[in-house]
């Protein structure tokens, strides 16, 4: 029993390490002061200092470029919650017919690498005057998050049970309405899942954002990020602590909101 | 009666059938059109030349063949290092214990981290002259630069970043199955070993199915994580084929043979993932 | 109900937000012309700059500079530039460019001929290298702004330490640097750039140009030739022969072989000018210790350094071409130029500027990096040149990682080479 106890243990501290791990270099990385920065030993800094975190808010607009990724990501969970719940719902308790068809063509939508269509969608936004608009970004976002939204919420709808609706119908409501005075509130949980996880998606999205961005304007923080380094140098210490910045709220999210991401991807993966 | 009242699945499910008509499927057909063309951006070239692009991908093209031999090994090596650990994770993780919540929320972190900066922050560690890895390890290991091991690196971080939402689904996975098969396997003496391997493995057979799918499609389709890793070298040892597409778009600007490898990206997640769902309907 | 008005709100404002970043369209204001200028953060302080549009704008009542920093490298501005261009953007008048892009930009139409801005005689004053860039078929369609050229950095303090001068062949580089490493255990010998990416070419082809060799010439392809063939084979050998390279330049790009040099741990480092300024720093370990020269060559030829630098452009499908031109002359002229140099320490492209002596006094490292500058050499000039680029960086990383043998490299790169230049893709 104590071996078992003991290799459970060590395993465990292993998997901690090895998740955690590199996260955490970074935080301590971001606050090395940049003499200290490409030398090790020392691997914990000697006097750790907040100068890279003043220096991206204070050399970049940074703050503007998180507030944009916040805008957009809300903006995304919004719109895709909206559209897919609507579509989420016909194919969950609406009879239709092709049924199947709907829900394949939905699913096979998902599967579309985005370097495949990323040429032809940057050709349509710029026909349609919307590059570098953080309109485009959340328009296509909420389009590549819908068929996991789509998917994940007819699961959700599912569960809810078919009396509770016929019910409503019953009572004189229209379809519109026993939707969303009824069901909609009822899967509200399911609803916040899946609002966190395409919150997740969108905080995180690159490609897209680095094709259609052209100016702070409407820029991401992942691109910001990535755009960084200058022609010649590096600056590993902003860029650690924009890092940092970056990931935070995800992982305040993380901690908050286990639970809801948790069901969110379980029903989306094993019941869908 | 109005339409609505007769067909109301129609207006629900309009908006979004006809935005991923706009955004997924008019692209696609854009996509397969220009592939049909010889389109080199600044150069004002663009003529039609049927299957030419395909013609020269399958049969001239080295460079094509090597994205692909990158990216299936790519994807091979890392779901099945995701899989295994993951599996042996959500078996330490499935029994209770205190502080098990945080320790799950831990583990979430590197799947939450933009792909970006996980690149980066792995960048960092496998600097060869002061990078963290070389020295905990006190090793001289050229991470990113070694032919052979700037691959391996490249999944390394792959199999950080994904294998938290193998163990989600995992333990979801577990979770329906009834214990009283557990407590019947121990009351007849099986050791756990026995009961892994006769009884949870093959219960959670459709559940690693899923996750086969979900991680066999990622990472068939991995960009980001390797471009801002190596941008695909060195000597294009870890270009993947939506690296070598990106690079034939964006660097060189032959958005008519870029889209021609773009759509056999396509055809080949098409494949796999009608492969993976004709198992899942076997049962 | 309450709470669907909320939400519709929440919804308008941010999409009333979200819109508002549109596309920006004219951007007069009372009666001056506004112009963009875009480009890539330059190094050090950018108050001269800022300084300088001041100026020009006190100069020039009616125009008004609105200037934007890409704070990218030279791949992603590339990316920007060209993704712009080709949508005939109007968004910005006057930007910089990265030398490789010339020949590409004007082939594709998207530069102003800029040859009333640069009669004949002003074009002498200039570095005959960046000149011949920006010069295509007679006309002029850019103006050299500020130049870089390879450098040969060495800690003279243990080369006299060892009784060494700055070696003027390769093969002297590998015997001192050999020598010196095993008096000093644990340093390195020579670094450089040798990921596969942009820079990897620039390395490369000084040790091909400093045997004699080229990649093009007279129209034809001559990168196979035997001279390149040992030139790469040399550069190879630096590393797996010689070991005077560590394995791992394979991942090492300007800074970080900077960053070591400064730290002291190199002999020998191929790096452009700004590093100059980072090794000097009142912190740096390695300050005083540095000495610069021109890169070694092959015994027998001339040492080239590969010219880098960055011009300045007006866009073709800017609405205001006169007042872009004026702002062009302005940056681009002696007086911004010295202004420039003497505060950020940023290399000129008028010749004369060297050799005045308050330069030559408070920027000796830049008054001495005129023979380095007279002898950079631009790459293929041809509008194929970024194609041509992605074709050797594969080629060339091939070969310092030991996958492929320079003769096959060279001749596959070739191959590739005359294949897109003949009929292109």
């Amino acid at each position: 029993m104590q071996k078992v106890q003991f290799r459970f243990y060590l395993f465990l501290v292993f998997v901690i390490t090895f998740f955690a791990g590199p996260f955490l270099w970074q935080v301590i990385t971001s606050l090395k002061p940049a003499s200290e920065l490409a030398t090790l030993p020392p691997v914990l800094p000697s006097n750790p200092t907040f100068e890279n975190y003043a220096s991206v808010f204070k050399e970049r607009p940074f703050l503007r470029v998180v507030l944009n990724s916040f805008i957009v990501a809300t903006s995304t969970a919004f719109l895709s919650i909206g559209i897919g719940s609507l579509a989420a719902f016909a194919l969950a308790k609406l009879e239709m017919k092709g049924k199947s068809v709907v829900l394949l063509l939905v699913l096979s939508a998902s599967m579309f690498p985005s370097i495949s269509i990323v040429a032809p969608l940057f050709v349509l936004l710029r026909a349609l005057h919307l590059r570098d608009t953080l309109f485009a970004l959340i328009f296509t976002y909420t389009v590549f998050a819908l068929p996991f939204t789509i998917w994940v919420l007819t699961g959700f709808f599912k569960s809810i049970p078919n009396e509770v609706y016929l019910a409503s119908r019953v009572d004189g409501c229209t379809v519109f309405q026993s939707f969303y005075r009824i069901v909609l509130p009822l899967s509200a949980p399911g609803l916040f899942s899946t609002a966190i996880l395409v919150f997740i998606f969108s905080w995180n999205e690159f490609l897209f954002a680095l094709v259609f961005t052209a100016t702070v304007a409407s820029r991401t923080a992942p691109v910001e990020i990535a755009l960084f380094p200058g022609i010649h140098e590096v600056p590993w210490g902003e860029m650690a602590a924009a890092s940092v910045v970056v990931t935070i709220p995800v992982v305040v999210l993380v901690f908050l909101f286990r639970q809801r991401i948790m069901e969110g991807i379980i029903m989306g993966a094993i019941k869908g | 009666m109005s339409l609505y009242r007769r067909r109301p699945q129609i207006f629900f499910l309009l908006p979004a059938l006809f935005v991923l008509a706009l955004v997924m499927f008019y692209p696609l057909i854009y996509v397969l059109w220009l592939s049909f063309h010889r389109r080199f951006l600044i150069f004002n070239v663009s003529e039609f030349i049927g299957f030419g692009n395909y013609v020269f991908l399958f049969l001239q093209d080295e460079r094509f063949w090597n994205a692909l031999y990158n990216t299936l090994y790519f994807t091979v090596t890392s779901v099945f290092l995701e899989l295994v650990f993951g599996l042996a994770i959500a078996v330490l993780l499935s029994r209770e214990f205190r502080g098990r919540g945080g320790v799950l929320s831990i583990l979430l972190i590197p799947w939450v981290i933009p792909a970006v900066v996980s690149a980066k922050i792995w960048e960092w560690i496998y600097n060869p002259d002061f990078g963290i890895l070389n020295f905990i390890l006190k090793i001289n290991i050229n991470w990113l630069g070694d032919p052979f091991w700037a691959l391996n690196a490249a999944v390394l971080v792959d199999v950080w970043k994904a294998t938290p939402f193998v163990v989600l689904l995992l333990i979801a996975g577990f979770q329906t199955i009834p214990n009283d098969l557990f407590k019947a396997a121990k009351v007849d003496g099986a050791s756990s070993w026995h009961i892994f391997w006769c009884i949870t493995l093959p219960l959670l057979k459709p559940t690693i199915l899923v996750v086969l799918v979900f991680r066999t499609l990622d990472a068939f389709r991995v960009f980001d994580t390797i471009y801002v890793l190596t941008a695909g070298g060195p000597a294009n040892t870890t270009e993947t084929l939506s690296i070598y597409t990106y690079k034939l778009l964006f660097h060189i600007l032959q958005f008519g043979y870029g889209s021609s490898v773009a759509v056999v990206i396509f055809v080949f997640t098409g494949i796999v993932t009608v492969f993976y769902m004709w198992l899942l309907s076997r049962g | 109900m309450k709470r669907s008005i909320k939400l519709t709100l929440f919804c308008f404002i941010v999409l009333l937000f979200a819109f508002s970043s549109c596309d920006k369209k004219d951007l007069e204001e009372d009666n001056r012309v506004t112009i963009v200028f875009k480009y890539g953060k330059l190094f050090g302080d950018p108050e001269p700059i800022e300084r300088l549009i001041k100026e020009f704008e006190s100069l020039n009542p009616d125009i008004r500079v609105k200037d934007e920093v890409l704070p990218a490298t030279t791949d992603e501005q590339h990316q920007f530039y060209v993704i712009n261009l080709e949508a005939g953007s109007r968004d910005f008048d006057v930007f910089s460019l990265d030398v490789i892009w010339i020949p590409e930009f004007v082939r594709a139409g998207w530069l102003r001929d800029l040859t009333h801005v640069m009669p004949p005689e002003l074009r002498k004053e200039f570095f005959q290298g960046p000149m011949e860039v920006a010069m295509q078929n007679g006309r002029v369609y850019a103006i050299p702004w500020y130049i870089d050229a390879g450098v040969l950095y060495y800690r003279k303090d243990l080369l006299s330490k060892y009784g060494f001068s700055p070696p003027r062949t390769w093969d002297e580089l590998v015997y001192i640097a050999s020598e010196i490493m095993r008096k000093e255990p644990g340093i390195y010998g020579f670094l450089w750039q040798g990921k596969q990416y942009e820079g990897l070419i620039c390395n490369v082809l000084e040790y091909i140009w400093g045997n004699g060799g080229s990649v093009v010439e007279n129209g034809k392809i001559v990168i196979d030739s035997p001279n390149n063939k040992q030139a790469l084979g040399f550069v190879r050998d630096l590393i797996h022969k010689y070991g005077v390279t560590p394995k791992f330049v394979t991942t090492m790009t300007e800074d970080s072989t900077t960053r070591i040099f400064a730290k002291g741990r190199a002999i020998f480092m191929r790096n452009w000018p700004y590093a100059w300024n980072i090794l000097e720093r009142e912190d740096s370990p390695v300050k005083g210790k540095v000495g610069f020269s021109v890169l070694p060559s092959f015994p027998g030829y001339s040492s080239f350094s590969t010219l880098g630098g960055w011009f300045l452009g007006v866009n073709n499908y800017s609405r205001h071409p006169r007042e872009s031109e004026k702002f062009v002359r302005f940056l681009s002229s002696y007086r911004a130029q010295k202004l420039l140099s003497l505060t950020v320490g940023y290399r000129p492209t008028l010749k004369r500027i060297y050799r005045e002596s308050d330069i030559v006094k408070t920027q000796p490292f830049t008054a001495h990096l005129y023979k380095v500058f007279e002898h950079a050499r631009p790459r293929p000039v041809t509008p194929f040149y970024m194609v041509i680029s992605q074709v050797m960086q594969s080629e060339f990383s091939a070969v310092i990682t030991g996958i492929r043998n320079p003769e096959d490299a060279l001749k596959s790169a070739k191959k590739h080479i005359e294949f897109i230049m003949g009929i292109g893709y």
